[in-house]
């Protein structure tokens, strides 16, 4: 049951995606479908690109397992779009047409800046897409129990994404987006309104159940982080990456207007929000009916408690309704995967045909007909690449890549954005600085971190750690200090750069900030330019 | 890529204004949402017993926090799309 309505999934997607392909005439379309998706249809499609099955499997079991610490993730992840709100969302979308490096290229004009930018882009997305990959390997051979096996499953969802992007561009990831966000929400809201009628609609009385069966300190903080300075870091990466992630700022060339693009993040809000709440009965009831050994049974990390839960709520193992239980919350796991994949590989063939082959090589003088044909090459590419790294990945931990595309996301590209929107003096040389300082002292403290560097005892075969030693670095996330530095490396780069600060680069600021704030002359640019 | 090389339009009134509200607004929501957001990583982290403290019934101080911290993401969100429609009538005076 479980493959025949993850076919389904995969047909309707697939069916919409060659429906997309009729309407994808230009580069535009393929980047951004012609700027021409409705604020509410990208509010969905964000929440849709957002809520990963990290989200939806991860924190369902981090909570099942670690009570209270795992809650603290979905805080994070949604209050996160107060930055993107307030800051980030429309004056991107009143400078910039198809990528980030657009809008800094727009102030900054100097060629080099389109470079580093893509480079960030390609590589934030492929070390998120990663993580998505390896982790729908071992979700389907687990699901599958084992008859399909990881190696099978890497390339299986590499191949399917590869379709949808190449022949649907952007129309059709933005609708694989919008069907999986509400499959996701359709299946969330019945699990927690069947979990309510289970502990007589109390939540209290579910947390009681849970503290009976693990103590108190269950429901209270710290059963997963020790250090609190770890929790802060965590949290710091967590509310200011979300503002630098390429797949998501992607999305807001996507609509025609500012207000479109505010429109949209609310519209997410209210969907992600929602569904983080939800997601606090979901691996709470997962804990209580399953119980822990159980859910570590299935998978050490909990990944399987969302589906399992699906399987008890509906009736239990065995039952008819328990299998279709576990075979729709499978196939929305699935199409979750498919759809986040989908939306970085976008983002990543966008960025390198863009900026790099039409802006950088080409000097913008691609045709769009070879536009568009490499940009179809450089999918390809991208889920080529995806699916070798995944395939190389697959015994790792996913969970360091997502933290580590977040603190890359914070750390390179948020202080470069805050400064090129707000700080007269910025320059060129600070953005490359910012950009190439921020990505590599990130990767540098997750290198020495104990992400990488961990004495694993001998019996430990799957998720060894690279670098068996005591970590140089103490924590797993090093937002509280990459952040900081990342805005460090942008000022210190900008004062190396200053030659003299000449009236020219005010105007230019000054124009840069008039768009930026009203939006003067965006009506009509994307069609401007197709 | 071409930008235009038109002469910048003349700052009326209305931006300046645009300019100096939208900034305080923005400057005035983030810092609050941080400060608001962070006492919740730094009360796990600092002060376990007032997390663990139950509120009503089996709830926790620490899930009625979280909880209001969603609370206080709709509200600000929605504060600020009701703030935007002067921002966005300014900005259109601005550009007329």
């Amino acid at each position: 049951m479980t493959f025949l309505l993850a076919a389904i999934i995969v047909a309707i997607t697939l069916a919409v995606t060659f429906w997309a392909s009729k309407r994808n005439t230009s580069a535009g379309d393929f980047y951004v479908a012609g700027g021409r998706i409705s604020a509410t249809q990208n509010g969905i499609a964000i929440a849709g690109d957002y809520m990963s099955a990290a989200s939806f499997l991860g924190i369902t079991g981090l909570i099942a397992l670690n009570g209270y610490d795992g809650f603290m993730y979905s805080v994070g992840w949604f209050i996160a779009y107060l930055t993107v709100l307030f800051i980030v969302a429309e004056p991107l979308r009143n400078l910039g047409k198809y990528t980030l490096a657009d809008m800094l290229v727009y102030r900054l004009k100097d060629p080099r800046v389109r470079t580093y930018a893509a480079v960030s882009t390609i590589v934030i997305s492929t070390f998120y897409m990663i993580a998505q990959v390896v982790g729908a390997g071992s979700l389907i051979s687990l699901l599958s129990k084992g008859a399909i096996s990881a190696d099978l499953a890497i390339p299986l969802v590499g191949v399917l994404m590869i379709i949808y992007v190449v022949v649907g561009g952007m129309l059709a990831t933005t609708w694989v987006q919008i069907i999986k966000a509400m499959l996701l929400m359709f299946a969330t809201i019945v699990m927690t309104i069947l979990i309510l009628s289970r502990f007589g609609f109390s939540f209290s009385t579910l947390l009681g159940q849970v503290e009976a069966k693990n103590g108190a300190e269950f429901l209270g903080a710290g059963v997963k982080y020790k250090n609190p300075i770890d929790l802060i870091s965590l949290c710091l990466a967590l509310v200011l990456g979300t503002a630098g992630l390429p797949h998501i700022l992607v999305r807001f060339f996507t609509v025609p207007t500012a207000q479109d693009a505010r429109k949209s993040v609310v519209w997410a809000m209210v969907l992600i929000g929602a569904f983080y709440v939800m997601t606090a009965f979901m691996g709470n009831a997962a804990n209580a009916l399953l119980g822990k050994d159980a859910i570590v049974a299935a998978n050490a990390a909990g990944n399987m408690a969302a589906p399992l839960l699906a399987e008890n709520l509906f009736g239990g193992a065995g039952t008819l309704g328990g299998e279709f239980g576990l075979a729709f919350v499978t196939a929305v796991a699935f199409a979750t995967i498919l759809a986040v994949v989908a939306g970085l590989t976008i983002s990543a063939s966008t960025s390198f045909t863009h900026d790099i082959y039409n802006g950088v090589l080409k000097g913008g003088q691609a045709s769009e007909k070879d536009q568009f044909r490499v940009a179809r090459l450089a999918t390809v590419a991208v889920g080529i690449a995806a699916i070798l790294l995944g395939l190389a990945a697959k015994t790792q931990n996913v969970a360091f890549l997502v933290a580590l595309a977040f603190a890359l996301a914070a750390s390179a590209n948020l202080p470069v954005i805050l400064f090129t929107l707000f700080w007269r003096r910025f320059n060129a040389t600070g953005a490359m600085w910012g950009i190439v300082g921020g990505i590599l002292f990130t990767l540098l403290l997750i290198a020495i971190s104990p992400n990488i560097m961990k004495i694993d005892p001998d019996t430990l075969t799957t998720g060894r750690h690279l670098i068996q030693a005591n970590a140089i670095f103490p924590l797993e996330n090093p937002g509280i200090i990459s952040i900081p530095a990342g805005f460090l490396f942008a000022y210190l780069g900008t004062l190396i750069g200053a030659r003299r600060h000449t009236p020219e680069d005010d105007r230019i600021f000054e124009d840069m900030q008039f768009r930026a704030y009203t939006g003067a002359g965006v009506d009509g640019t994307v069609a401007a330019h197709d | 890529m071409t930008v235009s090389s038109a002469p910048p339009a003349p700052r009326n009134a209305a931006y300046q204004q645009l300019v100096a509200q939208r900034n305080a607004f923005t400057l005035t929501m983030t810092l609050t949402f941080l400060v608001l957001y962070f006492l919740l990583p730094v009360l796990a982290g600092y002060n376990k017993p007032l997390m663990a403290q139950k509120v009503f019934g089996n709830v926790t101080f620490g899930y009625v926090l979280a909880f209001a911290e969603f609370v206080m993401g709709w509200v600000m969100a929605y504060i600020y799309v009701v703030k935007a429609r002067t921002f966005d009538r300014l900005a259109q005076e601005a550009r007329a």
